[in-house]
């Protein structure tokens, strides 16, 4: 299970556990699962709806408590923080994306990915210029004083990726990201996420659309609370793409 | 049938799901409802027990006073006893009348007690009963030599009970006995009516204005004789009592047109006054509290509809999303807008039953129609009129409230209802650039107040309609304090203490009256601004800071209330009291401003402190929200 | 295919021929109403030869190929297991997947679930090399089209093993 590829570790939890509810309606959302995320690496996390996958990106990202168990985030432990130091890692180390996108309807592009700056106490001078050039990067500095309803649902997303950049984060967390979209916005995220990983950022995706699992180096499959495989999904078979295409050979 | 049933389902249903509302809306009602009837209660409140005086007292229908020349440049001299019994004589033999008692002479003497000096005048009285005007003894028993019964609300006033020492002209009495009567209006406004008192003036070598105010006083005749002296010579009081009490005022009238009875009345006769006219003089005591009191139901109505408002529009979004799913499985706009309405009427009307109990229990601790007069008002009568006009406001108050967004629904099409917040918020990008610069609570609380712009607004002016009411009790505060002038030692005002009792109970429910509006108005904005608290919190804010923002969203519009509320509190008090106004001192208004801001900003926290429990990855995971 | 599968419906017992053709009309429904009657009987002749299979005739009945009796040997049963772990897609078909499958769960021989996982794991493999060509292809390339078809495709395939999975954890007790 810890199948870790040289670097260093960013993300690992063990033994993690989450319970809802209590007596008869005792729900184990999470369990028992123990994970470990190399720097530079993308991660998937695939399986069915229901399964404990969004809760276990919460939990990983300090939204939520776990019941039990450790996570570590760049060796710091996240389930004996306070609520005060969970909230300024997530300003500085942690980076979110949500399926709904969850932009601010009233505040434009570039004023939304500025926030979270903001929020960790930048001036807003140098928030208002790393947003810009973080539109810049995922293509749409023309649509920086947009408003989110005048935006494609792609557009949005990627608005929310910039978002969560804007701390240089350690580990973006993103659930679901082409969950609302359609075919060729879900594209568009993709094209982002690979550079992303290419420029060595960290990424846990949680997922059921085969497409972007397809982007991870690392693939987790999940079924009621509990890890049931992994797949390194590297060195594939390349050279198959003929017989992919119904040419004999 | 069934639909009423299903209606009645419907409406309880969504009351007992969302508990939190539907309770801060019966609490906001029945405080409007409450202060209502307790100003209703008030009307006619003195009339009861001054009958009551009357018929204990035997209370006459005129009563005459004279013996004394005021009009001569020396000052009052005395008439002789040649022409008092000539004035007797006529004024006996008026048409109508049936019986006389009296002349009782009267002096007028300086009473001294523990350092205060009033003006009094003394009755001289017989140890037997009279057959009119016997006052009714509260405490002790009649007069007796150097024994002096004194007026039960002007013994109040003084401080002094049953065996207290008093020197009247500086001779030494011990107080025999407290006593009410019907044929003067208790202190202090017994000046208003039969008051005879000779002797100097004194408001002209004293600021303090309570001097004016002459108490009542009964002693032996040989004593009251005895008070008299040159300067203060004795006057008369005559009680007269007609066939038909209701023509006193006609006989008043007939007394003095066309100089009087015949001109044989030589100018002796100072003053003759009606049952009635001791009536109303009674009757103005409370007639101030009454004003106050209508003054403050008036702005507790206004809190409480601004708190109701607050409520309609913190769920509008849901409402109108719950509607839109009831227009799409088929029910008519009508039933729609049905259970919308039956929702409110069923907490408007408990808070009217509510209001109406808690009025009926509270209202004899205010209706105390003062300690001159004998009885209470009685359990307050709850009319009729009184119960239909508070269900009339309480109903009025909460169709406004459901009308709205039950019309609103009922007219807009069920895709966008459905679909989609109907009211998204409002963009202020200068607001939202200014809010850039500031640290992250204030940075919160200001975005969170441009999303909902009028909301703001209906929280402003609560809070002035709040701080005009504080502002105005504290400028009758100061007024009073100018008034009494420096120092202490004067005679307590009952008109004033009983004024500065009820402003205490306006100012305590308009308090709690912001508080709740303040608390509804906080409650609405955690509701509304759920996703973007839990936003801000998944992108590094700290709960206690999504707190304070909540918080500085109602600090914010407070400010711009509270200060507004400083002047037309003064206008207020202006409009109400014709006399001359002191404004209250710069430091008692900062601290009122304070004051009322700190609250807000207390009470807004609580609602604050209860969101930050729901873990913001719940709500973030919500798919619409 | 066809030898494979036949081989994998004996792996749980032996089986009368008749019971086997039954079997896989059974599995596969409209689908296999190509196959020839006796095209079954062609096979398991084929595979006694190869000598995967046994046929015994038993006493008192006719010598006829579907009332005899037929039984896996050792090869024929390391056969099936290879049959069973190979991965490569896409094969002559969805029928050969479904089949082995069947075969999988009815003669207990691996979870068909994880049978599912593996599928999936290469296909996700695969889907990564498609994806990657297509991202380095210039915009509005003549070849970036083929790779979006082969793509869709594999995304098409995944959707139906997803659909597989969710049949299989239902049905794990049926011992069909």
């Amino acid at each position: 299970m810890n199948d870790i590829d040289g670097g260093t570790c960013v993300l690992r939890a063990q033994e993690l556990h989450k319970d809802y509810g209590k007596n008869g309606g005792l729900v184990h959302a999470v369990q028992g699962v123990d994970l470990d995320v190399a720097a530079g690496e993308t991660m998937a996390v695939m399986g069915p709806s229901g399964c404990g996958k969004s809760t276990l990106l919460y939990l990983l990202g300090g939204l939520d408590r776990p019941t039990s168990g450790e996570i570590s985030l760049a060796g710091q432990r996240l389930d004996q923080l306070s609520e005060r130091a969970l909230a300024r890692l997530r300003r500085d180390a942690i980076g979110f994306v949500f399926q709904a996108f969850h932009l601010m309807d009233e505040l434009t592009a570039v004023e939304n990915v500025e926030l979270p700056a903001l929020l960790a106490g930048r001036s807003p001078r140098a928030a208002r210029q790393t947003a810009t050039e973080l539109l810049e990067r995922v293509g749409l500095a023309d649509r920086a004083k947009f408003l989110p309803t005048a935006l494609s649902g792609g557009q949005r997303q990627r608005v929310a990726v910039a978002r969560a950049l804007v701390a240089k984060p350690r580990v973006v967390l993103a659930d679901e990201p082409t969950g609302n979209l359609d075919s060729a916005a879900a594209t568009d995220v993709l094209r982002l996420f690979d550079q992303l990983h290419r420029a060595g950022q960290t990424l846990v995706i949680v997922t059921h659309d085969p497409r972007v699992a397809a982007t991870a180096d690392r693939m987790i499959s999940m079924r009621d609370g509990a890890f049931t495989g992994q797949t390194r999904l590297q060195g594939g078979t390349t050279g198959r793409l003929g017989s992919l295409a119904g040419l004999e050979g | 049938m069934g639909k009423i049933l299903l209606v009645a389902r419907l409406a309880a249903r969504d009351i007992r799901y969302h508990r939190t509302q539907a309770i801060l809306l019966l609490l906001a009602i029945t405080a409007a409802t409450t202060t209502l009837v307790l100003g209703l209660a008030l009307n006619g409140v003195t009339s009861h027990p001054y009958q009551q005086t009357r018929a204990l007292t035997n209370g006459p229908d005129l009563v005459a006073g004279y013996g004394v020349n005021l009009g001569s440049a020396q000052g009052p001299t005395a008439v002789s006893a040649a022409e008092i019994q000539a004035d007797t004589s006529s004024l006996t033999h008026l048409d109508g009348v049936t019986g006389y008692s009296g002349p009782y002479p009267i002096a007028s003497v300086i009473l001294r007690v523990r350092g205060l000096t009033v003006p009094v005048q003394a009755e001289g009285r017989g140890q037997a009963p009279a057959s009119i005007d016997q006052p009714k003894l509260t405490a002790g028993s009649w007069v007796r030599p150097d024994g002096v019964v004194i007026e039960r609300t002007f013994a109040e006033a003084l401080g002094v009970g049953v065996g207290d020492r008093v020197t009247l002209d500086g001779r030494a009495f011990t107080v025999a006995g407290i006593a009410v009567t019907a044929a003067a209006a208790p202190y202090p406004n017994c000046y208003l009516t039969s008051c005879m008192f000779t002797g100097p003036d004194m408001s002209s070598s004293s600021s303090d204005l309570s001097t004016l105010n002459v108490g009542l006083t009964w002693v032996t005749e040989a004593d009251a004789r005895a008070l008299a002296s040159p300067q203060a010579p004795l006057s008369y009081v005559l009680n007269l009592k007609l066939k038909d009490p209701a023509t006193a005022p006609a006989v008043v009238n007939q007394v003095f047109a066309n100089g009087g009875i015949g001109a044989a009345i030589n100018s002796g006769i100072d003053s003759v006054y009606s049952w009635q006219d001791i009536q109303s003089a009674a009757g103005q005591l409370v007639q101030d509290q009454q004003g106050v009191l209508r003054i403050g139901a008036v702005l507790s109505v206004l809190l409480a509809i601004a708190s109701v408002a607050v409520l309609a529009g913190g769920r509008m979004a849901e409402r109108t999303r719950r509607v839109g799913l009831l227009k799409a499985v088929g029910s008519t706009p009508k039933l729609v807008a049905a259970v919308l309405v039956a929702e409110n009427l069923a907490v408007a009307l408990l808070a009217a039953a509510a209001g109406l109990v808690i009025g009926w229990a509270a209202a004899p601790l205010i209706t105390n129609p003062g300690a001159g007069l004998i009885g209470t008002a009685g359990a307050p009568s709850i009319t009729p009129a009184t119960v239909g006009l508070t269900v009339a406001v309480a109903l009025a108050v909460a169709l406004a409230s459901s009308l709205v967004p039950a019309v609103r629904a009922s007219r807009s099409s069920t895709v966008s209802a459905l679909a989609d917040a109907p009211r998204p918020p409002g963009r202020r990008a200068a607001l939202i650039a200014l809010s850039a610069r500031l640290p992250v609570p204030l940075l919160l609380g200001v975005r969170m107040t441009a999303r909902r712009i009028r909301r703001a607004m209906l929280g402003a002016a609560s809070i002035a309609v709040t701080t005009t009411g504080i502002v105005a009790v504290l400028t009758f505060r100061a007024t009073v304090n100018h008034d009494l002038g420096p120092g202490g030692g004067h005679v307590g005002d009952p008109v004033v203490a009983r004024d500065t009792q009820m402003l205490a109970v306006i100012t305590v429910v308009l308090v709690a009256l912001a508080v709740l509006n303040a608390v509804c108005a906080a409650w609405a904005t955690v509701q509304d601004s759920r996703l973007s608290a839990a936003l801000a919190r998944a992108l590094g804010a700290s709960p206690r800071q999504v707190s304070a923002g909540v918080a500085w969203a109602q600090v914010l519009p407070a400010i711009p209330g509270a200060l507004l509320g400083i002047p037309l509190g003064i206008l207020l008090f202006k409009a109400t009291d014709t006399g001359v106004m002191a404004i209250p001192p710069v430091w008692w208004l900062a601290a009122a401003v304070l004051a009322i801001v700190a609250a807000v900003a207390g009470m807004a926290s609580i609602p604050a402190l209860i969101g930050a429990r729901i873990p913001a990855s719940q709500v973030l995971q919500s798919e619409t929200a | 295919m066809q030898q494979e599968a036949v081989l994998a419906l004996l792996a749980k017992e032996s089986a009368y021929g008749y019971q086997l053709r039954a079997r896989l009309q059974r599995a596969l429904g409209p689908a296999g109403e190509a196959l020839n009657a006796g095209q079954i009987y062609v096979t398991l002749s084929r595979l006694e030869k190869a000598g995967q299979v046994t046929c015994e005739r038993e006493p008192g009945l006719p010598d006829r190929p579907d009332r005899k009796v037929y039984a896996l040997t050792e090869a024929g049963r390391q056969r099936v297991t290879r049959w069973l772990a190979d991965v490569s897609w896409p094969g002559p078909g969805l029928a050969e997947f479904h089949l082995k499958l069947i075969a999988a769960g009815a003669a207990r021989l691996t979870d068909p679930i994880a049978i599912i996982d593996a599928q999936r794991r290469e296909l996700l493999r695969q889907l990564r090399d498609v994806q990657r060509a297509a991202m380095a292809e210039p915009d509005g390339s003549e070849a970036a089209l083929l790779l979006e078809g082969i793509a869709l495709r594999l995304q098409a395939d995944l959707a139906w093993l997803e659909a597989c999975e969710q049949y299989w954890t239902n049905h794990k007790d049926d011992g069909s």
